[in-house]
């Protein structure tokens, strides 16, 4: 795919500004990539104006040869409404067919898949999205601007049961009748559209690049991509079995606008068991893995696999609901985070692989993460505030899922509050049934996945009210702040405010977070362009095989 | 005969009947339910949705009535949309509403829909049956003869070094269940890290990195010696030791009857006696066992199959269960039922053959 054609802004005064941060020290390379190309700056651009060698994603990718084919673990579950789907891995098959306005890259910068560039004002109100040339569906049709609408009409259709995109398109999205604001989606010309939001929003670039945002034909939104298989995309689905397998063949009838390179992409479903997944690379059943996980890592490694890694802002909270007694009262909370070491969870939970996280969900990959003083780690004073609450007899009850990483880390968390004198009982619920009451377990752990911005984490989690805030969380301030930080443009204006947000989230004990992972992925040798990407995105058009 | 057939029939209906509506029951507890929504609708649904979804997608009414349109007695549900469009029961989008039938349900050979694989029960269950009726071919192949032969061995002089020894390996291959078994064997047999695999490829001994392969998967595509020994192995070892058991003892019998004794006394050969007086006797005892051993073939495919991911029945079964799809999961106990009742009829009939002095009915 040649990336290096895209027309992105050469310039954008706030990323200027960053630049000078970037200068000066104040921002990481990641931060400035992240925040720049996500006001339209094109990456190349973007490193030029930090002086840095344009060694973007696109030179990073190597080409690799025509043909091929290539066979892929990786769960196979049943497609549905892009807008609805609730696992990466349904949208790493439509991906052959189905393609983005945007992607986001294993660097943290932002590239245009059918958007040829984009570009924000400055305030962060309005968008403009330019579309590529060229591209055609495969059932014959253009590609145009009423396209691009008429996806972001269905993404702001909140009515819909199950749609993920509603929450991201935020301000778009009419509050009282839960679908588009009038003109919040222009078309200005069949290859341009503009999204204007009522009030500043920095989450449209990341939200458009998410998973379930995959671009439909204007006249099928809504479908199953399975059921009709019109797309932009050089694959088409030929074979599609649940949990066994699905197989991706280059559309012979389609005239691709970039470049697809494998002749054949085979998704293989092993189950959720990794020792199954093992036996099968050792049978030669696959040559790439989706992701491995814990102790396999060093498995796949041991068998001459090629190991590639990315560190994320994935993570694991174990919380309590504040909802529930005793845990609203803040000292009991307080003496949860007292009696836990993040540092042990890390090297019991997931053998090391990762960093340490800071109980506010905020990465220091993250643009706007600001540095706190360091956590302090105190059995005896926990204990000592513990039975100052008045619920020493309590027995706290741990929740986690029947699975490796999440399972061990909530067994740390366990085992260090009975040290520090807490009753404590484990309940282990299989991966089946854990999901039914994720958000209203008294004391549970769950997975998050890695987010583009700290903001969103907190939009979508902690502010009160909700879907996704399993931890009962609900103040006012940390909301305010939250909105504040929301129409920030500038990084360290927003990081200010970040660094209170982070510290009322640490004060309040709202949650145990106590490392990022890693992510791991194996493959063998002579498989191209197959590195781990931090949302677990496979794109199979630049996927290739030597010869 | 023909009046006992028909009375076997007859409870065969029953029992499927009580045992559907004891899976259906089951399956649509409310916890059930809302684990289906939150599968096929999103993880991470509310309870409204929950609701809304389930009352959309006809989970809605009384279990009973629910029961019997699966049963195909009662007319199966339709719903109109806000926007005039009918969904239903029978409704989709091969069969429009105006030409869909009132009633789809088991009676009209409609075995319903999969919510997991997302598509009809009968598409899935046929191919499925197939593939574990290869593995239990193949497991029966191994697991009887090696089974008699090592019975009648160990049977034919009770108490001898060689029914001693044989006997110890019977009751050890029972006494190991196939999730202990599966596991050795990959262990030792399918790892290019431990067992015996690297050390033969060390040897020079064998082409690839390993000696067998620990997953079966490719024998959905083509069967091999390399990757179907050990699902096959991991099965017939089970119900090896079992039937050897049972051939071991009617074999010891048999050898202590008046007329074996007799046959001694007369100078018939010792070859002779087992071959052409004791062995069809023997038999009568383990035809039984063997019948019996299908039903427990069905549990053993479900741990194999899960184990080496092979996609056949056992497997389908384990999905469709931990996935709540209640069709998938009527339609594999019916099989479930079918399998045992017939395996017992032929049982049955079986020994009327073999043994003149047991009459039916």
């Amino acid at each position: 795919m040649t990336k290096t054609q895209t027309q992105g802004l050469a310039s954008h005064p706030v990323a200027e500004m960053y630049a000078r941060e970037y200068k000066d020290g104040k921002l990481s390379r990641r931060e400035f990539l992240v925040r720049s190309t996500a006001l339209g700056v094109t990456a190349a651009a973007a490193y030029s104006m930090i002086g840095a060698t344009p060694a973007a994603a696109e030179t990073m990718r190597a080409t690799p040869p025509m043909g091929g084919s290539l066979r892929i673990q990786m769960e196979v579950r049943a497609l549905k409404d892009p807008r609805t789907y609730d696992w990466s891995q349904m949208a790493n098959v439509s991906r052959g067919i189905l393609e983005y306005l945007i992607e986001y890259n294993a660097d943290g910068s932002f590239s245009g898949v059918l958007l040829d560039s984009w570009e924000a004002n400055e305030d962060a109100t309005q968008y403009t999205l330019r579309l590529r040339e060229g591209v055609k569906w495969n059932n014959g049709d253009d590609f145009t601007a009423e396209d691009v609408a008429a996806n972001f009409i269905g993404w702001c259709d909140s009515t819909v049961e199950g749609n993920s995109m509603a929450a991201r398109m935020g301000g778009l999205v009419d509050p009282d009748t839960g679908v588009a604001r009038d003109g919040a989606i222009e078309v200005v010309d069949p290859l341009t559209v503009r999204i204007n939001y009522p009030a500043p929003d920095i989450t449209l670039v990341p939200g458009i690049a998410d998973y379930p945002s995959a671009v439909q034909h204007r006249d099928l939104i809504g479908t199953n991509p399975l059921d009709h298989g019109v797309g932009t995309g050089a694959y088409r689905i030929t074979d599609y079995e649940v949990g066994v397998q699905a197989r991706l063949e280059k559309n012979p009838d389609h005239d691709y606008w970039g470049e697809a390179y494998l002749d054949e992409v085979i998704f293989v479903d092993l189950g959720q068991d990794p020792a199954a997944w093992f036996a099968a690379a050792e049978a030669d059943e696959f040559d790439m893995t989706y992701e491995t996980v814990g102790e396999f890592v060093d498995l796949f490694a041991a068998i001459g696999w090629t190991q590639s890694e990315v560190t994320t802002a994935a993570t694991v909270v174990i919380r309590p609901n504040q909802n529930t007694a005793p845990y609203d009262n803040p000292m009991v909370r307080k003496a949860i985070q007292l009696a836990v070491d993040p540092q042990v969870c890390l090297d019991l939970g997931i053998n090391g692989q990762g960093t340490l996280g800071e109980h506010h969900h905020v990465c220091p990959i993250h643009p706007e993460y600001a540095e706190l003083p360091p956590l302090t780690v105190d059995p005896d004073a926990a204990n000592a505030m513990l039975q100052e609450s008045g619920h020493a007899d309590h027995v706290f009850e741990i929740v986690s899922i029947d699975d490796d990483y999440r399972r061990n880390t909530t067994d740390a968390v366990a085992a260090q509050l009975r040290d520090a004198g807490f009753n404590v009982e484990r309940t282990v619920i299989p991966g089946s049934t854990f999901w039914n009451d994720w958000t209203t377990y008294p004391f549970s752990s769950t997975n998050w996945n890695h987010r583009e911005l700290g903001v969103i984490i907190h939009n979508l989690a902690y502010r009160s009210g909700v879907a996704w805030n399993e931890f009962g969380y609900s103040n006012p301030e940390f909301d305010a702040l939250l909105d504040q930080a929301n129409g920030i443009l500038d990084a360290e204006a927003r990081s200010e405010v970040m660094a209170q947000l982070e510290s009322i989230l640490q004060e309040d004990a709202v949650t145990l977070q106590p490392y990022w992972r890693s992510l791991f992925r194996h493959h063998k040798a002579e498989v191209i362009n197959a590195d781990m990407h931090p949302k677990f995105e496979i794109n199979v058009h630049y996927l290739g095989v030597e010869a | 005969m023909g009046l006992f057939i028909l009375r076997r029939f007859g409870v065969m209906v029953l029992t499927a009947i009580c045992l559907t509506f004891v899976v259906f029951f089951l399956t649509n507890l409310y916890p059930n339910l809302e684990k289906l929504a939150k599968t096929q609708g999103n993880a991470r649904m509310t309870d409204a949705e929950v609701a809304s979804w389930l009352d959309r997608n006809g989970y809605g009414g009384p279990l009973i009535l629910r029961y019997g349109e699966w049963l195909g007695v009662v007319p199966g549900w339709t719903r109109e949309g806000p926007e005039g469009e009918i969904t239903g029961r029978c409704i989709d989008s091969d069969t429009p509403a105006d030409i869909a039938p009132t009633f789809c349900g088991l009676l009209q050979g409609d075995l319903g829909y999969s919510t997991v694989s997302d598509d009809e029960v009968s598409n899935i269950i046929g191919g499925r049956l197939a593939l574990t009726g290869k593995l239990m071919f193949w497991a029966f192949a191994v697991m009887v003869p090696a089974a008699l032969i090592i019975g009648v061995l160990a049977g034919m002089r009770e108490g001898s070094r060689m029914d001693r020894s044989l006997s110890t390996v019977s009751i050890a291959s029972t006494a190991t269940p196939e999730y202990v078994s599966g596991v050795i064997f990959i262990v030792l047999l399918a790892s290019s890290t431990t067992g015996l695999s690297p050390w033969l490829s060390e040897m020079g001994w064998i082409e690839g990195r390993t000696l067998f392969l620990g997953s079966a998967r490719s024998a959905m595509e083509g069967i091999t010696f390399w990757n179907f020994t050990l699902p096959v192995m991991t099965i017939a070892l089970y119900g090896m030791g079992y039937i050897a058991r049972m051939t071991r003892a009617s074999m010891a019998e048999v050898m202590t009857a008046q007329y074996i004794r007799t046959a001694r006394l007369k100078g018939v050969s010792f070859r002779n006696i087992v071959l052409k007086h004791a062995l069809r006797n023997a038999l009568i005892a383990p035809f039984t066992v063997i019948m019996l051993q299908f039903p427990w073939l069905l549990t053993g495919v479900v741990i194999v199959e899960t184990l080496f991911n092979y996609n056949g029945f056992g497997w389908t079964l384990v999905q469709a269960a931990s996935n709540n799809d209640i069709e998938l999961l009527l339609a594999c106990s019916i099989v479930a039922v079918f399998v045992v009742l017939v395996t017992q009829l032929i049982s049955d009939i079986g020994y009327v053959f073999l043994n003149p002095r047991i009459r039916i009915s």
